[in-house]
């Protein structure tokens, strides 16, 4: 569609332009035809036979597919055990780490965006939680939720608390634990681009809503707020669809227990296929994940339309 | 008004303490952890600073002897990430360019493309991989982990490639072709030395994204031989002392922590260019 429309402008121009233009356009695509190879072999190709896999009984030795088996693998996951609570849990436990990672990432973000002494190193000290490998990070919050010489007990015992709380072993704070280790590993990434979008924002315009008597808190909901909302909604995109293929820090953390508890849908996917070896289940199961996401993102991006076109009044 | 300044100032290195607690702690405790004793770790009151340092952990855990090869596993980790990064950005860097200086036809499609990759779930395109490998003998080697890892970041890759080619002025290409250089001169003497930057930080990146990678290599490699670090530290969650796993998880930490530490600025351009994308 592009190729035609520039290749109309190129002709009422000059014809030589043309020829040159498409040399230059192959000459671009073949530049790009390795690196678009590679991803099409490890990408599109096994995304399409697991779709292959998701209608088919695999059989595991040897692997093959034995025979197509229609809806049979979805019916089973759908119709299988926990699969709703599973669906409801990944999507709140997005929600949770999307929101909770947002809100403490801009707060850092808004303090780092000030001038302060000691500011490179805090900034040094927020990035770091990124370079932390997940299962070092796996291993380090298994440390501190030890129930009986976890840091966070003791910390609670030296308060003057009991401090005896079983956090990994609990159904209901389990899922909290996971959360708090993930919040903890994305809060870096997501400081990092509101920083970079707080940059963006020129200082006057936050000097004139001060001007005209707009305080701290109504300068950040009027201005800086709107203002960022080009770097905060695809950050906050970002964030639910990675939450939803969380796997390290379940795997590490809880192993999906206690009871299925901490159990996501990517995490079924894992159990379907590598521990019980049914691979016509998890790929319809992963499938069933990746409608998820993609209905999950419509949704953003819906409400962040309808958001702007109630707040622009039809300006955009 | 100077009592508000001196407030906002006072709140401001609160919030600054209170974020250099939250996020520092939880590494600060697995140092702390590697280097108590391990009757102390496993006592129930527990310790916030420590009274000694032992490296007892450490000189364990780095022993040839060593349950798990955390000095072979290193190394693995090593070849591998490095291996990813540079198949990586050789990759990613003509097709960044390419795509974005020359436009070609279903440019915007390939773009999209690319970035909707992300979308789906890893495990989605690991099954099947999984089962291809083990046919091609691919499963337990190198080149095993470099492809799926090599694939799995050059859509991310072009991406910030693509900021840093647009931020060349098309101008200076221009120039250089009016003083009679052709294609290839242009790219290696004008856009190369131009894009040092940017390429520098994509290796970081890549080396970084290799060496924390930890699905692939439990998936694709069950030899001991072929531990990655990330791994080597699962499996040694097994049956090791507590002293020990902190140990290991710090030396598995250390060199990522390190290059991002030393190198934080150029990992920061890339979000920079990444926004103004």
């Amino acid at each position: 569609m592009t190729g035609g429309r520039a290749r109309g402008r190129a002709l009422r121009g000059n014809p030589p332009g043309m020829t040159l233009r498409r040399r230059e356009r192959r000459r671009g695509l073949w530049m790009a035809s390795p690196a678009l190879a590679l991803v099409a072999g490890v990408y599109v190709v096994p995304a399409l036979a697991t779709l292959l896999f998701s209608i088919s009984r695999v059989g595991v030795s040897p692997l093959r597919i034995r025979r197509l088996a229609g809806w049979g693998n979805f019916v089973n996951i759908i119709t299988g055990e926990g699969f709703w609570s599973i669906t409801v849990r990944t999507l709140y436990f997005g929600a949770l780490l999307t929101a909770g990672t947002m809100a403490a990432a801009f707060l850092i973000a808004l303090l780092l965006n000030r001038p302060f002494r000691g500011r490179a190193l805090v900034a040094v000290i927020v990035l770091l939680p990124w370079a932390v490998p997940p299962v070092v990070s796996g291993v380090l919050w298994t440390q501190m939720f030890h129930a009986d010489f976890g840091f966070i007990n003791g910390l609670l015992r030296s308060l003057g608390g009991e401090g005896n709380i079983i956090w990994l072993g609990n159904p209901q704070l389990a899922l909290l634990a996971v959360l708090a280790a993930e919040i903890w590993r994305w809060i870096p990434f997501a400081a990092l681009f509101l920083l970079a979008g707080l940059k963006t924002i020129p200082p006057a315009l936050r000097e004139a809503a001060a001007m005209d008597g707009a305080g701290a808190w109504g300068t950040f909901r009027r201005i800086t707020f709107p203002l960022m909302a080009p770097v905060t909604v695809p950050v906050a995109i970002f964030l639910f669809v990675w939450s939803m293929k969380v796997f390290d820090t379940i795997f590490i953390l809880t192993r999906g227990g206690p009871s299925g508890n901490t159990t996501t849908l990517n995490y079924l996917v894992y159990q379907r296929g590598f521990e019980q070896f049914d691979f016509g289940s998890a790929s319809a199961a992963a499938y069933l994940l990746t409608i998820l996401t993609v209905a999950v993102i419509a949704g953003l991006v819906y409400m962040r339309r309808r958001a702007r076109a109630l707040a622009g009044g039809g300006v955009r | 008004m100077r009592r508000r300044r001196r407030i906002a100032a006072l709140l401001t290195y609160a919030g600054a303490a209170v974020v250099v607690i939250v996020m520092g702690f939880p590494l600060y405790g697995i140092v702390l952890t590697s280097i108590q004793e391990e009757d102390d770790i496993r006592s129930r009151d527990v310790r916030f600073v420590p009274q000694y340092v032992v490296t007892e952990h450490y000189e364990r855990v780095l022993s040839a002897d060593s349950g798990v090869p955390v000095r072979r596993s290193l190394a693995n980790s090593l070849i591998v990430s490095l291996g990813a990064a540079a198949a990586t950005v050789s990759l990613s860097l003509p097709a960044a360019y390419g795509l974005t200086r020359f436009r070609p036809p279903g440019t915007r499609l390939i773009n999209g493309a690319l970035a909707s990759v992300y979308i789906f779930p890893t495990l989605l395109f690991v099954i099947p991989i999984f089962l291809v490998w083990n046919r091609l003998g691919l499963f337990d080697t190198y080149l095993g982990l470099i492809i799926p890892y090599t694939a799995f970041m050059i859509p991310f890759v072009v991406f910030m490639l693509s900021a840093f080619v647009r931020a060349i002025p098309a101008e200076v290409e221009e120039a250089a072709r009016l003083d009679g250089a052709n294609q290839r001169q242009i790219l290696l003497r004008v856009v190369l030395p131009l894009l040092r930057p940017g390429i520098f930080a994509c290796l970081l990146l890549g080396f970084i994204l290799a060496w924390i990678e930890f699905l692939t290599p439990l998936l694709f490699t069950s030899e001991l031989t072929l531990l990655t670090v990330a791994l080597g530290l699962f499996r040694s969650t097994i049956d090791i002392q507590i002293g020990q796993l902190a140990a290991a998880a710090v030396i598995t930490a250390l060199p990522v922590i390190l290059v991002t530490a030393l190198f934080q600025s150029q990992i920061r351009q890339i979000t920079t260019a990444g926004v103004e994308q």
